[in-house]
């Protein structure tokens, strides 16, 4: 019984963290359609440069958020309007590819950079945990999580307090109907961009602190990440939440009763069996697709 | 491979049929003189650094000529091609090591099994579209690696697998290697050559232009998008075969790598999808500068750097590829100076030869040939269509009139299985058909047209209109794409329309106008009992909305009954009887024209509930 409350427990802190990474995947592709297959390198490269600033000063890394969301933000703003930009009206397929390959310039750069060996931040508290009864909390699992909670409020209230949170949910639900009260749907998507990939610079500097890393391993990340929006319905932002907590728990369940070579596996069955099973994902919306016919 | 080449050099973007016409018939002699040297180069050089160059190339090449077919002529892009060439190399791998035999014995075994996992694959592909589409190949890649690293009794896992050393002579060098694939290649350029000249490629083709669509005129898009898959897998599987045993050693990070993908991919958008040569052409440009990667720049990071940038540039500014950009340009040239046809006027005499119904029925007028009991179709609170239930008797020309909104449009959706109903039962002919796909409606004699027509935009008005299949057979896949009597039958159908002289246009580069019509002409093939069309005079000029009402008239006279969707009411209560008029997803109320025009109800649903007609009487005074 210990071991099945330890293992939902890791499941849920674990999942807050996914939670936060998937969320800016899923809001991406509510706004832009586009499928940001460079989420997973953009979240390597903030845990490469949390690495940096932690080496390099001692800086705790889950303060260096305060860098590498600005950072990311910038990053992913500029990248947007220099490669995105220019191919939003072709087909879906030409974005895959492009951000496809953009992964790969990262993931070579990132090589190039801090070479291609594992690298892991050790923060003074790395092996400690909170014991409540029986159940240990590693502090780095819960301040992660926490931190990853917090960042999720801010998107939130962002998204519905500002006029441009406003802006972006309306241009997710109906592009042209933003573009008709006003709002330049063009500038959004670089917004949406850049907000997106900022988030996932700020899940990049938790991950850093709970897991090592190398610039291979955005394959392993984007593949999960992508499982999380398929199962929650992909540009549902609540349904990435869901979908992260359950992708957590189905993973650390694995890890626990399977094997935890089997871990990464979640994910792709993950994608088979809603794929198969209910397309739409589990909160994503059928919303209907005739009116602009 | 010299069977392949003829006529098939121009053979670019939507691939047309071979056309005769065009000016290049010298250009098919360049891959054949390619085929030549290919085969001879082993006998004129002994020189392995060039061997082993044009193995890989011809590797790199069979992928993307498979994926050409699912991705170039299908439109779905797959990122996981390389699974194939590792499920292949484990295959052979495993095979001559744990069973036994020559590794070559086990080429074919490994193409059967990259089949019929690419047969899986389509299977739960069925009901995902585009992007779901991708993220699936993705995952399929990295669960298989992930399965080869794990299952270490069977793969030995990371440590990887070494195969039996060739034993053949010295002097033959890399030879049977290289002519296997030499052979794969062959084949599956053949494969894809065919499969462009039969009902399958087309299918595949109209699937890439417009799923939905597709699957309304007939096209059994769940098979034909699997069978793509799989015939972009089993030569690729039976490639990698080869390579593994050509490699003597396997491991799962190799094999199962996502970069072999991206260069697949790479070869074939950089030498042109949808061309049948241009995968080749991209796979001979590539391999150089993947070796040039590997040998000179150290291999991983450079090797990422290259191929994402390059595939950056491609998608950027090279999205159509070499082989049909150049073909653009020389059409261009060509067509210098000369007229365009699409402004032309459309007149003619209305004549259509007698249907040939694949399932001829008595027709008996009167009796309800479409029955809807109940319809609702909710999207989240909204109720688009709401307990309707209305009846379409046979041999009439029946209107769907309603406000804007009514769900007039949603309930076209859920009669032809575009969209599927909340609740409700639509019978046609005698059968309930809610549950059924909407290609089967289509073989049932049910066709529709579009309020926004949508033709498949990059194929000519003829393939357009011979696209549409009335039924679904295995044998078909492998008809050829048009048959005589099928040229002859949309000959007929396009006279009649009066856009015959249209055969070889672009349907994107049709009017609007033109474009109602050809849709029409193409859901005739169908040889349909009920065609629903949806505001056939909407958007078009007066004279052609005249020649559209007497086409309806002339279609009817000879047994094809109509459901027509319309606001333009002279139109519509001068052609049509029964009306039915919908209001707030319900059928309000029917009856003939004149009933329906003094009915309040009706009133009430277009001018609204407060509205009283003396009062407004009396201001305008």
């Amino acid at each position: 019984m210990t071991e099945f409350l330890q293992t939902v427990i890791l499941g849920l802190l674990v999942g807050g963290v996914y939670a936060l990474l998937a969320a800016g995947l899923t809001l991406i592709f509510g706004v832009m359609n586009v499928i940001n297959v460079a989420h997973g390198a953009f979240l390597i490269l903030a845990a490469f440069v949390t690495w940096t600033l932690w080496d390099a000063t001692g800086l705790d890394p889950l303060l260096s958020v305060l860098v590498t969301t600005p950072l990311m933000f910038g990053f992913g703003w500029l990248l947007y309007n220099a490669t995105i930009r220019p191919i939003r009206e072709a087909a879906p397929s030409a974005s895959v590819l492009l951000t496809f390959s953009l992964a790969l310039v990262i993931e070579g750069v990132m090589g190039l950079v801090w070479g291609n060996t594992s690298h892991a931040v050790r923060t003074p508290y790395f092996d400690q945990s909170f014991a409540v009864g029986d159940i240990f909390l590693p502090k780095s699992q819960v301040y992660g999580c926490l931190l990853a909670i917090g960042v999720l409020a801010g998107l939130w209230a962002f998204l519905t307090k500002t006029w441009t949170g406003r802006a972006i949910r309306a241009s997710a639900v109906n592009p042209q109907g933003a573009e008709l009260v006003g709002v330049n749907v063009a500038a959004v998507a670089a917004m949406t961009f850049a907000v997106g990939v900022a988030v996932c610079g700020a899940g990049g500097s938790i991950v850093s602190v709970l897991y090592p890393f190398l610039p291979g391993s955005h394959y392993v990340w984007i593949s999960r990440l992508l499982g999380i929006i398929v199962l929650g319905g992909m540009g549902s932002l609540p349904g990435a939440v869901l979908g992260a907590l359950l992708i957590g728990l189905g993973e650390t369940m694995t890890t626990t009763y399977i094997g935890p070579e089997w871990a990464t596996a979640v994910p792709f069955i993950v994608i088979f069996v809603v794929l198969l099973a209910r397309p739409q994902g589990l909160m994503g919306a059928r919303l209907r697709e005739d009116v602009a016919l | 491979m010299t069977t392949a080449s003829s006529s098939s050099a121009p053979d670019t973007a939507a691939g047309a049929p071979p056309r005769r016409r065009l000016p290049f018939g010298g250009w098919a002699l360049l891959p054949l003189a390619g085929a030549v040297a290919l085969i001879g180069f082993p006998f004129a050089s002994d020189d392995l650094f060039w061997q082993n160059m044009i193995i890989l190339s011809m590797l790199f090449a069979i992928g993307a000529v498979g994926l050409n077919i699912i991705s170039g002529w299908g439109g779905y892009i797959s990122l996981g091609q390389s699974a194939f060439v590792g499920v292949g190399a484990y295959t052979v791998g495993l095979g001559a090591l744990k069973v036994g035999g020559d590794p070559f014995v086990w080429v074919p075994v490994a193409g059967v099994v990259a089949g019929l996992l690419a047969m899986l694959l389509g299977l739960i592909a069925m009901r995902t579209r585009g992007h779901s589409f991708v993220i699936l190949t993705i995952g399929f890649l990295f669960l298989l690696q992930l399965i080869a690293i794990n299952w270490d009794e069977l793969t030995n896992g990371t440590q990887g697998l070494s195969l039996p050393i060739p034993m053949w002579d010295v002097a033959y060098q890399y030879w049977p290697f290289y002519y296997a694939l030499v052979a794969i290649l062959g084949l599956s350029l053949l494969s894809a050559w065919r499969i462009r000249r039969t009902k399958f490629g087309t299918g595949l083709i109209a699937m890439r232009e417009d799923e939905d669509k597709a699957a309304t005129v007939g096209v059994n898009t769940p098979v034909y998008k699997m069978l793509g898959f799989v015939a972009s897998g089993v030569f690729l599987g039976m490639a990698g075969g080869v390579y593994a045993y050509y490699l003597a050693f396997i491991d799962p990070r190799g094999m199962f790598d996502i970069v072999i993908s991206v260069q697949i991919i790479l070869c074939m958008l950089l030498g042109g999808r949808a061309t049948l040569w241009g995968p080749v052409l991209g796979a001979f440009l590539i391999e150089p500068l993947n070796e040039l990667a590997n040998q000179q720049m150290g291999g991983g990071n450079s090797r990422l750097l290259i191929f994402g940038g390059l595939m950056a540039l491609v998608v950027l500014f090279l999205p159509k590829g070499i082989l049909p950009t150049v073909h653009e340009r020389l059409i261009a040239r060509r067509a210098r100076g000369h007229a365009g046809l699409v402004g032309a006027r459309i007149d003619g005499p209305l004549v259509i030869g007698e249907r040939t119904a694949p399932t001829e029925t008595t027709v008996d007028p009167g009796a309800p040939l479409l029955e809807v009991k109940g319809l609702s179709k909710h999207f989240g609170g909204v109720k688009a269509v709401d307990d309707a239930s209305f009846v379409v008797p046979q041999g009439s020309i029946t209107a769907l009139i309603g406000p804007n909104g009514s769900g007039k449009t949603t309930a076209f959706n859920l009669i032809d299985g575009t969209m599927t109903a909340s609740a409700g039962e639509v019978w046609f002919d005698g059968r309930r058909i809610d549950r059924l796909p909407p290609y089967r409606r289509a073989h049932r004699g049910l066709a529709r047209t579009f309020q926004i027509t949508r033709l498949f935009r990059d194929m000519t008005v003829l393939e357009n209109v011979v696209a549409p299949l009335r039924s679904f057979s295995w044998r078909q896949l492998n008809a050829s794409a048009m048959r005589g009597d099928e040229a002859a039958r949309a000959e007929e159908v396009l006279t009649f329309v009066g856009m015959e002289r249209f055969v070889d246009q672009k349907a994107a580069a049709l009017s609007y106008g033109q474009q109602k019509l050809v849709e029409l002409a193409q859901v005739l093939m169908l040889d349909p009992k009920l065609i629903l069309l949806d505001e056939p005079a909407g958007g078009i000029n007066p004279t052609l909305i005249d020649r559209m009402g007497e086409m309806i008239r002339a279609l009817n006279r000879q047994g094809t009954t109509f459901l027509i969707v319309e606001h333009n009411m002279p139109f519509v209560l001068g052609l049509c009887d029964p009306v039915l008029v919908l209001a707030r997803g319900t059928c309000i109320c029917e009856g003939t024209p004149e009933h329906v025009q003094k009915d309040s109800r009706v009133l009430d649903a277009y001018l609204g509930d407060d509205f009283v007609v003396e009062r407004t009487v009396e201001v305008a005074r």
